[in-house]
């Protein structure tokens, strides 16, 4: 019987070989074809050492590297789901704000999705693998300029998520509406455009956020979010101090 | 057995092809006759590595335990004790992923694939992720070719550091292999990949991939590709790639991070068929495919299709042994 498959098997992949053109009389297939052994490599396969031993040193390095102190964080900075402000949240946007600025000093306000920070940071040093794991992503910084009317979108995106990472732009929640918001501190106008430093995940179109979809303007600045967040920790340590996040109701519930 | 030869049987007749995919079954033809009427090749492919060098961290995640190059390395190299003839492929975004990038800028890859003995590449989008002058910092490590045929890099710092073909001999056998890389535009910053000119992945196809096999006379034509599998919009693919060309007979692919179940049989501009193959990303898969060619006549047939998984349960072996 089993032979009798393998046979009928190769015979039609004659016939099959014939259907192309190649020259039948010529061509055969070996006997060895039907030996369709099965390969386990899972009971097999050990690590070649000679490879670990090659990036072992490299391995080591990284680690240190990764277990590097940039600076520290006086409280934990934490991300609770049910609060529309979180330490968390207002360290990573205005860290993002800070470094923006650097580039482009007219940048008015910061937005992040708290989806996209995937761990909490500890009272204590903080590593440059914190920051990693904080942020694996390889986001980088945008620009975007966006009208008073796209700011109202984005807002009420905030509004109807409960609240996201943003910094110097405030607002009240009311239901899923976004009220009295304000940019600097100064109420929004409809009439102007702001500059809004985010990260091009979410202005591609990530996290189906909203209001980013028609920027007047977009500039990608090259820099990593990720290190954004190494360079704000380093030069806060660098000028003797922890990271002491505060919340200061930028986003708040109206009820 | 029994069961696998009639799932092989149905995918035969399902495909109408010249190939039998076994992947599911995991088997492998041993084809290495060396004798004057046969030539055997075995290719063996990566694609989107990602800088995985290490197997995935037992984190609970998906992919734990998965890939790691030490493993993939002795796969490679028992498969070439069996086999005479066998190529090492990858196509593009060898870099960005793990903390190993960001550190060390692309050498570790490149040094660990140039060991495994990879016999040529092609660029990703991420391979531009440090620059033009992060890819020539980088680029001295590999001591395998990176082909390049639709990027014109005249006007940059990696001039004359790419080809836009190779041709490899075995046993007089002739395999020509090209790469074509994915638009940048949108993809990678404008200021990384300046002076970058792109040129139209189809017409340059058609012109080397014609050259190889008619003037050159190689039996195989390999592409390797970074444009992706396949997308919604009309955006140039693998598959649009393979159905508007005529002399390519392998398209092995990447960009996409597509687990192919099997390779996909196109018929091409030519009437004959193109396969085309991905292996996922991150080295969980090593990809590979067994061609035998019969000498008088020089017609290729692919006979089996594999696809690895470089699973977890090697990480018990190598803890406890």
């Amino acid at each position: 019987m089993k032979y009798y498959k393998i046979r009928s098997y190769l015979t039609l992949l004659a016939a099959t070989i014939c259907l192309i053109g190649a020259s039948c009389s010529k061509y055969f297939v070996p006997r060895g074809q039907a030996a369709y052994t099965r390969l386990q490599i899972d009971s097999t396969i050990i690590a070649d050492s000679s490879y670990v031993a090659f990036y072992m040193p490299y391995k080591q390095q990284l680690e240190a590297e990764m277990d590097r102190v940039v600076g520290r964080a006086a409280i934990d900075l934490t991300k609770p789901n049910d609060t529309p402000e979180t330490l968390l949240g207002n360290f990573f946007a205005d860290a993002l704000l800070a470094e923006a600025r650097k580039q482009d000093p007219e940048a008015a306000f910061s937005f992040g999705t708290k989806g996209g920070l995937r761990i909490e940071l500890q009272q204590g040093p903080i590593t440059i693998g914190n920051l990693f794991e904080l942020m694996p992503f390889e986001n980088e910084i945008v620009i975007l300029e966006l009208t008073g009317e796209s700011v109202q979108d984005l807002a009420r995106f905030i509004a109807t998520t409960g609240g996201q990472p943003v910094s110097s732009i405030s607002m009240e929640i009311s239901g899923s509406k976004a009220t009295n918001i304000r940019i600097g501190g100064e109420p929004l106008d409809p009439n102007r455009t702001y500059k809004l430093v985010t990260y091009d995940y979410l202005a591609n179109g990530g996290d189906n956020s909203r209001g980013l979809d028609n920027p007047v303007s977009r500039m990608n600045l090259g820099i990593k979010v990720r290190e954004a967040l190494i360079d704000y920790v380093r030069e806060h340590a660098q000028a003797g101090k922890d990271i002491n996040t505060q919340l200061d109701g930028r986003i708040t519930h109206n009820k | 057995m029994e069961e696998s030869l009639i799932i092989n049987r149905r995918n035969f007749l399902k495909q109408a092809g010249v190939f039998a995919a076994v992947s599911a079954m995991g088997g492998i033809p041993s084809m290495a006759l060396a004798n004057d009427e046969h030539v055997s090749l075995t290719i063996l492919h990566t694609n989107d590595v990602h800088s995985r060098i290490e197997p995935f961290p037992m984190d609970g995640s998906h992919n734990q335990g998965l890939g790691g190059v030490a493993r993939r390395a002795t796969l490679v190299e028992r498969i070439r004790s069996e086999q005479r003839n066998v190529l090492l492929l990858d196509a593009g975004d060898m870099v960005q992923g793990t903390p190993y990038f960001n550190l060390f800028g692309g050498k570790v890859e490149l040094e660990l694939m140039s060991k495994m003995g990879y016999d040529a590449g092609t660029f990703g989008n991420h391979e531009f992720d440090n620059g033009l002058e992060g890819l020539a910092a980088m680029l001295p490590y590999a001591n395998f070719p990176f082909l390049t045929a639709n990027y014109d890099f005249s006007d940059t710092i990696i001039n004359g550091q790419t080809r836009d073909y190779i041709i490899f001999k075995k046993q007089g056998l002739r395999i020509g292999v090209f790469g074509l890389g994915i638009r940048l535009a949108g993809l990678v910053d404008p200021t990384r990949c300046r002076g970058v000119r792109y040129l139209d992945p189809i017409i340059v196809a058609n012109e080397i991939a014609g050259r190889l096999k008619n003037d050159h006379k190689c039996s195989l034509v390999i592409c390797l590709s970074h444009l992706g599998y396949q997308y919604r919009d009309n955006k140039v693919s693998d598959r649009v790639l393979a159905a508007n060309t005529r002399f390519i007979d392998l398209i092995i692919g990447g960009h996409t991070h597509t687990f192919m179940p099997e390779p996909e049989l196109i018929r091409n501009l030519n009437g004959r068929t193109t396969v085309i193959n991905q292996v996922g990303f991150a080295g969980i898969n090593l990809g590979r495919l067994d061609y035998e060619f019969e000498r008088k006549s020089g017609k290729a047939s692919l006979v089996t299709a594999g696809r690895y998984e470089i699973s977890v349960r090697e990480r018990s072996l190598i803890k406890h042994g």
